[in-house]
């Protein structure tokens, strides 16, 4: 990946200032439609790729049903499990999405992967 | 496009007499693609009319699409067909509960209740119908809710107050146990939401199983004009809805109290 080899791309930014966070333990670009990523950052032992496909599919599932709700476009998703926090924000085709360990300061992760989402114009 | 959803279809295009598109159907239903599953369960149903599960799913399609004539006339099909089916008496109990007939609603809802005594949201829903009849029993033999609800519907209000929040309990199957959601206008479209809501639930129970994080515990997301914040509760899932003006953070204090109210509603431990 970008960030872990020195490159660097459209997203290294915002990927070093969200992995950052602490009790972050991921964060990836990834496309909202194939679930592969783009870039990322990860701590040694995170399976990207299934996290990646996985949240990118709920993400997905979240966007139609809260379009077949009647509710609009889906901005930002959060889930809380026993283990771990998942959070994606998406734009045109793109989601950033972060691997958080349970205790994790969400509101602050939740403004800066908004203010994000504006670099994906 | 899920994957299973085009594994099935490609079964079904294969072979169009494939009694897969029961699957393919429920799996498009529960996926909100609600007129796909109604063709797709239509087309199934005239090539077999014999079998009770086609009838089953074409009826829970025709209640998301809100014909209940259909969805009584398939759900008493699948009693011809296969007597004692507990989905269907399940579903003629809701019908008949929805039509205000708690006799029948008692008669179908207990039947369904011997079939599996296990299925919580059946007691809870039989428990409804019992609080709301007339001939009830004294309030005081009702131990897990000391305020008993006589309409399931209004089982959130003390929790939501006036403000336009909206609560839903669905069961397994997606339908609403209790909850409603009012538009503008007065319509509950309680069930039409929570179909479509409902899936995102499933999907996170199958990331849960492929990423080793436990037990899922709440799902929050913002959308353009809503907030959806749900959680499981009993065998179902809890929604709770809410104007984009409502602080996130409110959202999920009131998904907590509304799980907290049905968890003593069903009268189980969360």
């Amino acid at each position: 990946m970008a960030g872990e080899i020195g490159m660097s791309s459209p997203f290294t930014g915002l990927l070093q200032t969200l992995i950052r966070h602490r009790g972050v333990t991921g964060c990836m670009i990834v496309g909202e439609a194939d679930g592969l990523i783009i870039d990322s950052s990860l701590q040694i032992g995170v399976n990207g790729d299934a996290f990646a496909a996985l949240t990118a599919s709920l993400y997905r599932k979240a966007q139609r049903a809260a379009h077949a709700a009647g509710f609009g476009e889906t901005g930002f998703f959060e889930l809380v499990a026993e283990g771990g926090r998942m959070c994606a924000a998406g734009r045109n085709d793109l989601v950033i999405v972060v691997v958080a360990a349970p205790r994790v300061n969400v509101g602050l992760l939740r403004v800066e992967m908004l203010q994000g989402l504006e670099a994906f114009v | 496009m899920s994957d299973d959803i085009r594994t099935l279809s490609e079964t079904l295009a294969a072979d169009p007499s494939s009694l897969v598109f029961v699957q393919l159907g429920e799996a498009l239903r529960r996926s909100g693609q609600q007129e796909l599953a109604w063709r797709v369960a239509t087309r199934g149903l005239e090539r077999h009319a014999q079998r009770a599960d086609a009838h089953d799913l074409v009826a829970r399609i025709a209640i998301d699409r809100g014909d209940f004539p259909r969805a009584h006339a398939e759900w008493e099909s699948v009693l011809v067909i296969a007597p004692g089916h507990s989905g269907a008496q399940k579903g003629l109990g809701f019908l008949a509960f929805q039509q205000g007939d708690l006799d029948e609603a008692a008669r179908y809802l207990g039947a369904a209740l011997a079939d599996d005594p296990t299925d919580q949201s059946l007691a809870a829903a039989l428990d409804t119908v019992r609080a709301s009849h007339p001939d009830r029993r004294p309030i005081e033999e009702m131990p897990t809710e000391p305020a008993p609800v006589a309409d399931a519907r209004t089982l959130f209000h003390d929790v939501l107050g006036d403000s336009p929040q909206t609560a839903i309990l669905l069961d397994a199957d997606g339908y609403v146990v209790a909850g409603q959601y009012l538009t503008a206008d007065g319509r509950d479209l309680g069930a039409d939401i929570g179909a479509q809501l409902s899936g995102v639930s499933e999907e996170a129970n199958r990331a849960m199983r492929h990423l080793g994080l436990g037990r899922w515990n709440q799902i929050v997301f913002e959308a353009e004009t809503s907030s959806v914040a749900m959680a499981p509760s009993g065998s179902g899932v809890l929604l709770v809805a809410a104007p984009r003006a409502v602080p996130l953070g409110y959202v999920r204090r009131l998904l907590e109290r509304s799980v907290e109210r049905a968890r003593r509603w069903l009268g189980k431990s969360a």
